[in-house]
């Protein structure tokens, strides 16, 4: 049972895999996140932006996903590169703030969370294919500071006004580097933000859909899903119906509701 | 007007230019050339025809093995990906008393994708011989063409059918001259000749074997199993056709690449015949009397 | 994973949900089993469709049915599609670095009976949509037919046949998946599965 909980990777079927790709058979791709997302700091806080695209090789996976993950009531963090590694690492840092949190009675820090995802990405040596750019807003001693930071999968970390990552990052880096300036409003930050990331989306293969943009300051974080939305899709004005009785059935059965029942049974091949 | 003019004298130019081209192809077609070429004999012929056959007529790279030196240049890590060929295959023909009978599927995949259901893989030589299509759609589409202009040429020069021995023979020889080029094919020629009803197995190794039951593709060993359980000399046309049928549908079924329509063709002393083309959707559902239960207005 | 191949697709209707599955099981160009649905029912209103390498997908299935079993022990309900989905995903990405080569897609109705559905990758990155998703061969073939085929807001019987062309019309074109399809379709009132009339080649 402590077995089930344990949590970390598991390596058990390592060995295995390596010989069924040695026969010559493929493991599919990962889900990716091609990916501009962009962060800047203005006068009050810190504009975080990204793109709504998964791509699985090919193909777009997933038109809209959310990229700007959750970490505390006052640090966001945006995620490029694989899905599930963004996803998951996003999400353990979001739980030891949480804990440290509730340790400390304080509210997290951003450097705090900072250095746990380093420390964690780090470890694995960029096999954790994590891209991030953290950010948010620290309260100390009734002093503001917005604070913003990328974080490379190997664990290596940067300090900037303004940051871009992802395959998207040099298309979103040209914007902020002709247009940024300091000390922004908040509404010419979240403007600069969503030009850099439709720079990515119209410019980057990797990057697509729309705009997604998350504004943190000491009032507290908006949450914009879907801030702009470039490239709606158009809908055939007379959709296809199929008459009732198309799709030829060769027998229909009801499956009973099972109840409380515990299913206990054997995967069997039929047939 | 500087405009204008500037458009008159293009369209003149071009109409010069075309004029002078015209003059210059009428020239170059000599007719005395052509006609004496006509007259030339016999066993000139038939010289010259040995001599094409140890010529090589593709563009080859230059490198004494060709074959070798594509596969180094697709194993490099940025090498584009090769055109996949057309690989899965069910095709049969065997002998028996009233003839031949040749079967095949008729689906093209590439890798796992299905580009065809309705390629055919019989090939008609002439009206007395068949080839069957296994391996490379354009190797044996290309080669059995030619063969079948060799065979004409023969018929023409000899005032009598080629025999099923001397066709097979004939592609045998080519591909030989090709192996280790890349060639890839396995075909099954037949044919009724002096002889009777002929069957032989060619493939891109140069093999050339004379039988009475084959089967080739990666279907094949599918269909041998119901072949050679149903077969037997003195069957009647129709058992030999639906035997042939039932053959290649079983490898469809159990074969991932093979399937769509089947086509069954029977050799006579007078010719080959079509027999039938059917899908093997439409056999399955005949085969098993499977009918939806719904009132399916587009399947029915 | 084109070993076994295979094709699963969920779309959702209003108030309803739909998972086809084809019915193939082969060892690469082999034909082995032609009565092998790669969906599995977790509860009444909640199923997993499992594409991919076959082995893992019925230890998986396996794994899952004696989680859930706990689950029901201890909190003495069903899960969710939800809880299912993230149960799921948890599990797969534990395996990030040895994976399972499967890629499961799972749907139902909620405790609201809300249409769910999510799918995800072999190392768990969750895909949350409203309308279809699919999984296994044949994936780029299908995906433009169940964009141009979809439309929000079907009934069941709608849904039923939308999803049984896109089903057919991918198997078509797909030489590792076919033989055959059943589709399951899940209501508040009732669940049901239809087989298909299919090639068998």
């Amino acid at each position: 049972m402590e077995n089930l909980n344990r949590g970390g990777f598991t390596f058990d079927l390592c060995k295995r895999n390596d010989l069924i790709e040695k026969t010559g058979l493929k493991m599919k791709g990962f889900l990716k996140t091609g990916t501009t997302i962009v962060g800047v700091v203005y006068k009050d806080g810190v504009v975080l932006g990204a793109d709504t695209r998964a791509t699985e090789g090919p193909i777009v996976a997933d038109k809209n996903c959310e990229k700007i993950h959750y970490i505390a009531d006052n640090i966001y963090c945006c995620g490029a590169g694989t899905a599930a590694d963004t996803e998951n690492t996003t999400n353990l840092i979001s739980s030891k703030l949480k804990l440290h949190q509730l340790a400390t009675g304080k509210q997290p820090r951003v450097i705090t969370a900072l250095t746990m995802l380093k420390q964690m990405l780090f470890k694995y040596q960029g096999h954790v294919s994590a891209a991030l750019i953290l950010g948010g807003v620290d309260v100390i001693g009734g002093v503001v500071t917005p604070s913003l930071f990328t974080i490379h999968p190997h664990g290596s970390t940067d300090q900037l006004p303004y940051v871009t990552m992802g395959s998207g990052s040099l298309a979103a880096m040209a914007i902020f580097e002709a247009f940024y300036k300091k000390d922004m409003t908040k509404l010419e930050a979240m403007t600069l933000v969503a030009d850099a990331i439709k720079s990515g989306i119209f410019n980057d293969l990797g990057s697509g859909s729309n705009v997604d943009v998350t504004v943190i300051s000491q009032e507290g974080v908006e949450i914009h899903r879907g801030y702009e939305k470039p490239n709606e899709r158009k809908y055939r004005s007379n959709p296809y119906n199929f008459k009732k009785g198309t799709a030829p059935v060769l027998s229909t059965s009801t499956l009973e509701p099972l109840g409380s029942r515990i299913i206990i049974e054997d995967v069997t091949m039929e047939g | 007007m500087m405009c204008e003019e500037a458009m008159i004298d293009r369209d003149d130019y071009a109409k010069r230019v075309r004029k002078e081209r015209k003059n210059r192809i009428m020239i170059e077609i000599n007719f005395d050339k052509i006609s004496s070429s006509i007259d030339s004999n016999h066993e000139e012929d038939i010289t010259r025809d040995l001599k094409y056959l140890s010529t090589t007529h593709f563009e080859l790279p230059p490198n004494s093995k060709p074959g070798e030196f594509l596969d180094q240049v697709w194993d490099h890590p940025n090498a584009p990906k090769p055109i996949e060929m057309a690989h899965g295959t069910t095709t049969l023909a065997f002998v028996f008393n009233g003839g031949v009978i040749v079967a095949v599927d008729s689906k093209s995949t590439q890798g796992s994708y299905v580009a065809s259901r309705t390629v055919k893989k019989v090939i008609e030589i002439t009206p007395n011989l068949l080839g069957t299509m296994a391996g490379g759609a354009a190797d044996c589409s290309f080669w059995e063409r030619e063969l079948g202009r060799r065979c004409r040429l023969y018929e023409l020069r000899n005032k009598e059918l080629i025999s099923v021995a001397a066709a097979s023979k004939i592609l045998a020889n080519i591909v030989y001259s090709y192996k280790g080029y890349g060639l890839s094919m396995g075909t099954m020629i037949t044919g009724w000749d002096k002889t009777g009803p002929c069957l032989y197995y060619v493939d891109n190794d140069g093999t050339r074997l004379k039988g009475q039951r084959f089967s080739v593709g990666s279907g094949s060993t599918y269909a041998y199993g119901v072949l050679d359980s149903g077969y037997k000399p003195d069957l009647t046309d129709q058992e030999a056709q639906e035997l042939g049928r039932r053959a290649v549908y079983h490898a469809t079924h159990r074969d991932a690449m093979s399937g769509g329509f089947i086509n069954v063709y029977h050799v006579k002393e007078t010719g080959w015949v079509k027999i039938s083309s059917d899908d093997c959707f439409k056999l399955y559902q005949k085969y098993y009397n499977v009918k939806p239960i719904n009132d399916n207005n587009n399947n029915a | 994973m084109a070993y076994n191949g295979g094709a699963v697709i969920v779309m959702t209707g209003k108030n309803c949900v739909a998972i086809a599955t084809d019915l193939r099981f082969g060892i690469q160009h082999q034909t082995v089993s032609n009565n092998h649905p790669k969906v599995y029912r977790i509860n009444d209103k909640c199923f997993i469709g499992i594409s991919g390498l076959v082995t893992d997908a019925q230890t998986l299935y396996q794994k899952l049915v004696f989680r859930h079993n706990l689950y029901k022990l201890r909190e003495e309900r069903d899960m969710t599609p939800q809880v299912l989905s993230n149960l799921v995903g948890n599990m797969l990405y534990e395996k990030r670095f040895g994976p399972y080569f499967t890629e499961p897609v799972i749907c139902g109705l909620d405790t609201q009976d809300k249409p769910f559905i999510s799918g995800m990758d072999l190392i768990g990155a969750s895909v949350y949509t409203e309308d279809f998703l699919l999984v296994g061969t044949m994936t780029p073939a299908m995906y433009g037919l169940c964009e141009t085929l979809y439309k929000k807001d079907m009934n069941e019987d709608e849904l039923f046949e939308t999803v049984s062309q896109c089903m057919l019309s991918s198997i078509e074109r797909d030489a590792m998946s076919g033989w055959g399809a059943e589709v399951t379709i899940i209501t508040p009132a009732k669940t049901y599965k239809k087989k298909l009339l299919a090639r068998q080649d």
